[in-house]
């Protein structure tokens, strides 16, 4: 479901409303499933209507959004409000013609991919092939054909044998953007690995392990959680990645596998305070990150991903300049430019900075997006959707 | 952080806590590391066994708890290593000192209050009398036979105590030994945990773990089972059933750490914990006791009971 805000010059109305999941229940565990949504991905628009793929914990579906806002007027044999007329009664013959109505939008589930995972889907990608896309649960990533919903092949398997051995999932999975036998999956242990299925059927080994070495300096009881990725996004050129831990977002360069070749400081004031933060359960908070958008063939420049009390952050890659700006009503009025904030980690706070122990952790931003041709962004909180717009449109 | 001006203090306490990276090393801020530590121990324990989820808990999220549970036993083994006293060995097939096993977690019930200001003092062995990880390995094997597994994720095995009995009473000769007159820091800790140890908050409810695990322990050698239909059904939290939760059922000696855990914020909630590492000890120790043992009956017995029947266990 979606509610908009109008934040800019442009007005927003709600499109579509439509369920996609309900909640299920499973018998065999006696545990409740979900209708919580945890991923959607539009595939690529081939005719007039949009297709979707919306994934909740076990189950998969492919949506057709169509848009209809003409109808056939003038039957012969049915009058308008749908009775059929008796034939005895018709006299003279009409072609029906198309007359306009009032958009409707309509969304049907096309297919159901279902009772492949045994464990929480946490990703889907579609494929650059624009035919198979891979669904990604804890330990499994299956890979799918967008017509076929009784059958998926499993190309990588982390489960150990023994599952008191396990120590690692799987967090996050992408398709390269351009190499359809290429992926990325990224785990609880911070590590990215890069996959080629032409290499063999389960890519259980990894062509590439990106990994940083751990800071020493850093180093705490909860080095291991923060450094587990939430989000991993390919550029569009394909040739650099951006991971999403609890603290940073990383740009990588596929090419180097030992370190990021940027890394960026979400709320590095965070630091001290992730006893407390993994007491009230924050710290496993799954930020997303994303790209900003562009119509040419440019290197992506700007970064964005969010955080708590409502503010969400921009990081430009080429003035390594950073913004935090916050997606409230209280504070910004419909069209007004909004304002940088500032947080204040420790010491005297200055006018207009916000001291760390007054932020609100329930206001939490995990998703962002940006369109992919304009400089138009949305941002969601808990619960309104935040739509803004470059002001320089 | 949540609740503004109450979480304020937590967070300063917190802050005074975490503040640097502290080494273990370290002298005097050893005591802080320690208590850092401790209290992660606690919450990670309190995280994984106290809510009672409709839908199944996240396996990432337990599997990251789980590795910090490990992380933290590992250390306390390492640091316990150092000067072997108190760490318990290998199974006998001796029913008696079955029972005897499991009734020592509730003599170190007992002796760990006063043990607990000596750890603020903070000797190395002192640590590993307290660590629960030594000693439930131990009763690992005595209790679930059919756990006779290595516990993977790289554990060295515990050294073995030749004889049970000498080392019992040897071991209480050395823990009034090393317990030290408590400094009036200590005394303030002590207090509360010496003053009224019926009322410590003992391990979390493992009966009231997800339905996916009725059996409780007794599911743990399905874990071994190599069918994947088993390993499906107790996946997620099954795996749970090395270490850990047989630590946290034999892990009274952790109960006084409660007491001063800052994290632990009622009564309410550390006494819904209480009940279950009760059971498990009024199940053993049924034999030798009056009551009737019914699982979820909270745990009635009082200290003199406990008392006599810890000497007919002794003494026999």
């Amino acid at each position: 479901q979606n509610k908009t805000q109008s934040h800019s010059r442009g007005e927003y109305n709600v499109y579509s409303t439509f369920q996609s999941h309900e909640p299920e229940f499973d018998y065999l565990k006696s545990l409740e499933i979900e209708e919580k949504i945890n991923k959607i991905r539009w595939l690529p628009q081939k005719n007039a209507a949009q297709f979707l793929l919306s994934t909740n914990d076990k189950t998969i579906k492919l949506w057709k959004i169509s848009e209809r806002d003409k109808r056939p007027e003038g039957y012969n044999l049915k009058e308008e409000d749908g009775r059929y007329r008796d034939p005895t009664t018709v006299t003279t013959l009409r072609v029906p013609v198309f007359r306009p109505m009032d958009l409707m939008v309509e969304a049907s589930p096309r297919r159901i991919f279902a009772n492949a995972h045994t464990y929480h889907i946490n990703s889907i990608s579609i494929n650059s092939d624009y035919e198979t896309y891979l669904s990604a649960d804890d330990l499994r990533i299956n890979l799918w054909h967008l017509e076929i919903t009784d059958r998926s092949f499993n190309i990588v398997d982390i489960k150990p044998a023994n599952m008191e051995e396990l120590t690692e999932v799987i967090t996050a999975a992408e398709f390269h953007p351009n190499s359809c036998s290429t992926f990325v999956y990224s785990s609880s242990k911070g590590t990215i690995r890069l996959c080629d299925m032409r290499a063999s059927a389960l890519c259980d080994r990894h062509s590439k392990l990106f990994e940083e070495p751990e800071d020493p300096s850093n180093r705490s009881f909860f080095s291991e959680i923060i450094s587990s990725i939430s989000d991993v996004k390919f550029s569009h050129s394909g040739r650099y990645m951006m991971t999403r831990d609890y603290l940073s977002v990383k740009i990588w360069d596929l090419n180097m596998e030992n370190r990021p070749v940027e890394t960026y400081q979400v709320h590095e004031y965070l630091r001290s305070k992730l006893c407390s933060l993994y007491e009230n359960d924050c710290i496993f908070d799954k930020f997303e990150c994303c790209w900003n958008g562009s119509d040419r063939q440019v290197e992506f420049l700007i970064v964005m991903t969010g955080s708590y009390n409502n503010f969400f952050r921009m990081f430009d890659r080429n003035t390594k300049r950073d913004i935090t700006l916050e997606a409230s009503r209280e504070n910004n009025k419909p069209r007004t430019v909004l304002k940088p904030r500032k947080v204040c980690a420790s010491g005297k706070r200055k006018k207009d900075e916000i001291s760390v122990d007054s932020l609100d952790f329930n206001k939490k931003i995990l998703h962002t997006a940006w369109h992919p041709k304009e400089n138009i962004i949305a941002v969601a909180t808990t619960n309104n959707l935040y739509i803004f717009q470059d002001k320089m449109n | 952080m949540l609740g503004k001006g109450g979480k304020r203090k937590f967070d300063e306490h917190e802050d005074g806590l975490e503040g640097k990276v502290v080494s273990p090393t370290d002298g005097p801020s050893k005591v802080s590391y320690t208590l850092q530590r401790q209290t992660i121990f606690n919450i990670s324990l309190m995280k994984l066994y106290n809510h009672r989820p409709l839908t199944e808990p996240s396996l990432q999220k337990t599997v990251l708890i789980n590795n910090m549970l490990r992380r933290i036993q590992e250390e306390l083994k390492q640091e316990g290593s150092l000067r072997p006293m108190f760490v318990a060995a290998s199974q006998p097939a001796d029913p008696l000192s079955d029972n005897f096993r499991e009734a020592q977690p509730a003599f170190s019930h007992l002796a760990s209050a006063p043990l607990l200001p000596a750890d603020l003092v903070s000797t190395m062995p002192l640590e590993s009398c307290l660590t629960p990880a030594s000693l439930l390995e131990d009763d690992t094997f005595c209790t679930s036979p059919a756990v006779q597994h290595d516990d993977g994720a790289a554990k060295p095995p515990p050294p073995a105590l030749q004889a049970v009995k000498d080392s019992f009473s040897s071991a209480l000769d050395e823990i009034e030994e090393l317990c030290p007159a408590p400094t009036s820091a200590e005394a303030v800790a002590a207090e509360p945990a010496a003053g009224d140890p019926k009322a410590q908050p003992g391990e979390p409810d493992v009966h009231n773990k997800p339905e996916g695990l009725p059996e409780g322990r007794t599911a743990e050698p399905k874990l071994m089972d190599p069918l994947p239909g088993n390993f499906e059904i107790t996946a997620s939290t099954g795996f749970l059933t090395d270490l850990t939760l047989d630590d946290i059922l034999f892990a009274d000696i952790d109960t006084s750490m409660y007491d001063f855990d800052p994290c632990t914020s009622a009564a309410g909630a550390a006494s819904k914990m209480a009940p279950v590492s009760a059971d498990e000890l009024l199940k053993t120790l049924a034999p030798y006791s009056s009551q009737p043992v019914t699982p979820n009956q909270p745990f009635k017995m009082d200290l003199t009971e406990l008392d006599h029947i810890m000497e007919v266990l002794v003494g026999s």
